[in-house]
């Protein structure tokens, strides 16, 4: 049982690296038909503002397939493993990783079903192959919990729910990159790279091994500010607003509006990680918070996700700067997730010593 | 002064003496003041600033080891804790003392984050308050007969041409407001106007989601001021301590075992068997494990650490027993390798450190030896007053007791917490998650609509504040559609 759930999870790994494939292919027929539309060939425009030519549809049919494929295939592995293990399958960074990669994939494809907007793959699927491509890196031995981890409905209930969150949040900065990468992106680039050098070393000599990721998240909040600065001097062309996306890929509205349906969905489950992360630390330890560095990091994460649903529904932020709070919200994700493995304290569950 | 003689107010008995700052002009400045500042508190904006300031300052706390509970308050452990983390910090010479200085080490307990968090708190509260009228008035006596320009600048809005009679229309259009789960209200005038309601309690859900977060912190601070909490109650086996409650409950190490797993060797049970003692009877039994404590009444015990413990006999001069305890090794000395157990002996004013071995390469203290230091608790020396090695099983004369070193044996360390507080934090917890879902799941709608007559039917307009959605169609568009085909069926005969 064990080596199935490791041939599904390969079998995950190679769908998802064809997924991928199929939906670049995807994206390209896309943009030769927007090409060929503009150059007066048959074509045509979707609602969604995606143009699409003969041979697209088909491909972007396979891709799904492809895609439904690595999320049962994951699916399979990680139930297998569960029976292996007699526990749901989130006792170290490897399970904890391709279950990540299963909450992205779900995520997405649901997010897919219901916008039709096939691009985003373009971004969620590298997330999840990468979070799979770690696992495969890292030690996958069965290993018994930890006192502290012994409490299978709690872990089970508390790590299921943070991975349709972080699915979620996935998507969201799919949708946000996307948005983005059709407005200045090379001044945000510029900004991200500045931003980066210049955190890098601050947070090196703040926290040693943790500066890589002050460093990730001095870029990410560069890349904001730059954004935004870019923004309020009107530097570049805005694109707000124009009928349909640059490129081929989907109308920034669309993915403004997808971005903020995937935090309407991750926000609560957020909220629900956290609380029940919460009730689990005053079973096991008698506090129910301590400020230890995972239990901080899904707070900040909390807090970012918060101030974009008030600066989107009750300020009207839309575009720009909504991008780049759901990028920080992202960058602040994966703090979270990656945590564990440079802070050590109560969530050092990680077994990678 | 503008008072009449006859009626001063309240608290202003001095006030007649002279000109005060009491004038309607400082009253009108402190009006002012006070109206500028509901402002401040009650803008959206400044709560966004607050949140992402928290957000940063949270950053920080997890980049930036941060110091225990507990070594904060006391001076000396925290000298030794900065002193213990200097080399992590060394890019400079002051770098420790400035991050320190800043705070950096505390970021939770800081000022700042203090500060902050008060902030967001009434803010809270003042942007509730501040909504709760709209609320209600927008729930119970809507507006339902809008202006024309409405229909035509609302961000939805749709005319649909009718062939029915106005009455006809509008019971159409009621009808298909209802049968989507709306409330519907007309009222009449020259026009007819539709109003139509889902949800409209949930709104209630989204500000029991804010104000759920006033009782968290309500919560966390309740059990800041009132509660009870020992990090580090460590108990040797065979031992017996007082829990610091005063209520003369104490616990008794049975037995301490560590299970390994055969595989992995990695420990996969900590379980301490105790008795709890009130006044030294003994009125529970327990097996304390990570995920099992111990509770009595409100205050619960929980499994926290372990380590060894010395065996230690001492008696007096004349051969009684003072005390036969195990103590256990829960400190370690400034070099780091050697463990320290302190003990100090019943009936005298004496205080023993126990030295434990760093190992086969330790010279001064050799495996199944401990070193004893006697320390004068009366006295304001810090030197000891005796200091030797003793040998395992072997009795020894020690500052003028003898001293027997038994057996090495283990202890547990326990955390003993009472937090009568976290009824609350669970109670905020509930609400705030049930709040916000409810908020997401069941959205507020509304819709208007105004049915005016024209040659042989009606014009229907109809509108909303919901914004339009770009990705999919929304409710708006789906009911406007819906009152399209009830409209267009075969008149009835
Ligand atoms: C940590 C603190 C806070 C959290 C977690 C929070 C969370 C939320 C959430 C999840 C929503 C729903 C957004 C949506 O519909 O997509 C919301 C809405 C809103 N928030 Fe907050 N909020 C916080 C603080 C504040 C503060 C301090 C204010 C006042 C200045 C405020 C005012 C509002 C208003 C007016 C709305 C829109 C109406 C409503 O949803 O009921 N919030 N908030």
């Amino acid at each position: 049982m064990e080596k199935l759930s490791g041939y599904a999870f390969v079998a995950a790994m190679l769908s998802t690296g064809l997924a991928t494939i199929a939906y670049l292919a995807y994206a390209i027929s896309g943009l030769r038909a927007a090409r060929m539309q503009t150059a007066g060939m048959p074509s045509t425009t979707g609602a969604l503002g995606f143009v699409s030519g003969p041979r697209t549809a088909a491909i972007g049919r396979y891709a799904t397939m492809l895609g439904w494929m690595a999320t049962i295939f994951l699916l399979a592995g990680l139930i297998f493993r569960s029976i292996v293990a007699g526990r749901g399958p989130f006792a170290n960074m490897y399970e904890f990783s391709l279950a990540f990669a299963f909450g992205v994939l779900v995520t997405y494809m649901f997010f897919e079903r219901r916008y039709h907007q096939r691009i985003l793959a373009l971004v969620a699927l590298p997330v999840a192959g990468a979070m799979m491509v770690y696992a495969f890196t890292i030690p996958a031995t069965i290993e018994p919990l930890v006192p502290a981890l012994q409490n299978n409905l709690l872990l089970t209930v508390h790590v299921a729910v943070a991975i349709v969150a972080y699915g979620s949040f996935a998507v969201a900065f799919a949708a946000s990159l996307l948005y983005l990468l059709q407005g200045r992106w090379a001044l945000v680039a510029a900004g991200m790279l500045i931003a980066g050098i210049v955190m890098a070393p601050v947070g090196l000599v703040m926290g040693g091994i943790t500066g890589l990721l002050g460093g990730l998240l001095g870029g990410g909040v560069g890349g904001a500010i730059s954004g935004y600065i870019a923004h309020w001097a009107g530097l570049g062309k805005s694109f707000e607003g124009e009928a349909s996306g640059r490129w081929g890929l989907p109308k920034p509205q669309v993915l403004d509006e997808i971005g903020y349906r995937a935090v309407v969905v991750g926000y609560p489950f957020l909220t629900l990680t956290i609380i029940l992360g919460a009730v689990w630390a005053d079973t096991a330890w008698g506090t129910y918070w301590s400020w230890d560095p995972k239990e901080t990091a899904s707070f900040v994460t909390w807090l970012i996700y918060g101030t974009y649903l008030h600066a989107r529904v009750v300020r009207g932020w839309r575009g720009d700067r909504a991008a780049w709070l759901l990028v920080l919200g992202f960058v602040a994700t994966l703090f979270t997730y990656f945590g564990n493995l440079f802070f050590g304290g109560l969530h050092s569950y990680s077994g990678l010593g | 002064m503008v008072q009449e003689a006859g009626t001063p107010p309240i608290g202003s008995a001095g006030a007649a003496a002279g000109p005060t700052a009491t004038g309607p002009t400082a009253m009108d400045r402190v009006d002012g003041v006070l109206e500028g500042l509901w402002h401040l508190l009650t803008s959206m904006r400044v709560a966004m600033i607050i949140m992402l300031l928290i957000a940063v300052m949270g950053v920080i706390g997890s980049m930036v080891i941060q110091m225990p509970s507990g070594v904060s308050d006391d001076p000396a452990a925290r000298i030794d804790w900065l002193n213990g983390v200097r080399p992590r910090f060394s890019l400079f010479a002051a770098q420790t003392d400035i991050m320190s200085s800043l705070q950096l080490f505390e970021v939770f307990n800081s000022i700042i984050f203090r500060i902050l968090v008060a902030l967001l708190t009434v803010s809270l509260v003042a942007c509730s308050l501040h909504r709760i009228p709209g609320l209600i008035r927008t729930a119970t006596k809507p507006r339902v007969d809008v202006g024309a320009a409405f229909f035509q600048h609302a961000p939805q809005h749709e005319t649909i041409v009718a062939r029915q009679t106005p009455a006809e229309t509008r019971a159409l259009v009621a009808g298909v407001l209802q049968r989507r789960g709306y409330r519907t209200l007309v009222t009449e005038d020259e026009t007819i106007h539709v109003y139509g309601d889902r949800f409209r309690w949930m709104q209630f859900a989204g500000l029991i989601g804010h104000l759920s977060l006033v009782v968290i912190m309500a919560g966390a601070i309740l059990g800041g001021i009132a509660g009870y909490r020992d990090q580090d109650f460590s108990i040797a086996e065979g031992a017996t301590r007082l829990v610091g409650t005063n209520e003369g409950l104490s616990v008794q190490l049975v037995d301490f075992t560590v299970t390994y797993d055969q595989v992995t060797d990695m420990p996969s049970d900590y379980a301490s068997s105790v008795v709890l003692l009130k006044d030294g009877k003994e009125i529970d039994r327990h097996v304390v494990r990570v995920n099992d404590p111990l509770r009595y009444g409100d205050l619960t015990f929980y499994q926290a650490s372990y380590g060894s413990a010395a065996q230690m006999t001492i008696k007096d001069a004349s051969g009684k027993v003072l005390t036969s305890e195990g103590v256990p090794f829960s400190w370690s000395l400034n070099d780091g390798d050697r463990s320290l157990g302190i003990l100090s002996v019943p009936g005298t004013s004496y205080t023993l450190w126990i030295i434990g071995t760093s190992g086969d390469s330790d010279t001064r203290v050799h495996p199944g030896q401990v070193e004893v230091q006697v320390f004068n608790s009366g006295a304001a020396s810090m030197t000891p007053i005796d200091d030797q090695v003793i040998d395992q099983g072997k009795a020894a004369t020690v500052a003028g007791m003898t001293m027997t070193f038994d057996r090495e044996s283990q202890y547990t360390r326990l955390s003993v917490a009472r937090d009568p507080g976290v009824v609350l934090v669970w109670l905020g917890s509930l609400l705030l998650f049930v709040g916000f879902a409810l908020r997401f799941m069941l959205p507020h709608k509304r819709v208007w609509g105004r049915i005016t007559t024209r040659a042989n039917g009606a014009i229907v307009a109809m509108a909303t504040l919901a914004q339009k959605d770009a990705a999919i169609s929304t409710d708006f568009e789906d009911l406007v559609n819906d009152i399209r085909t009830a409209l267009q069926a075969p008149v009835q005969a």
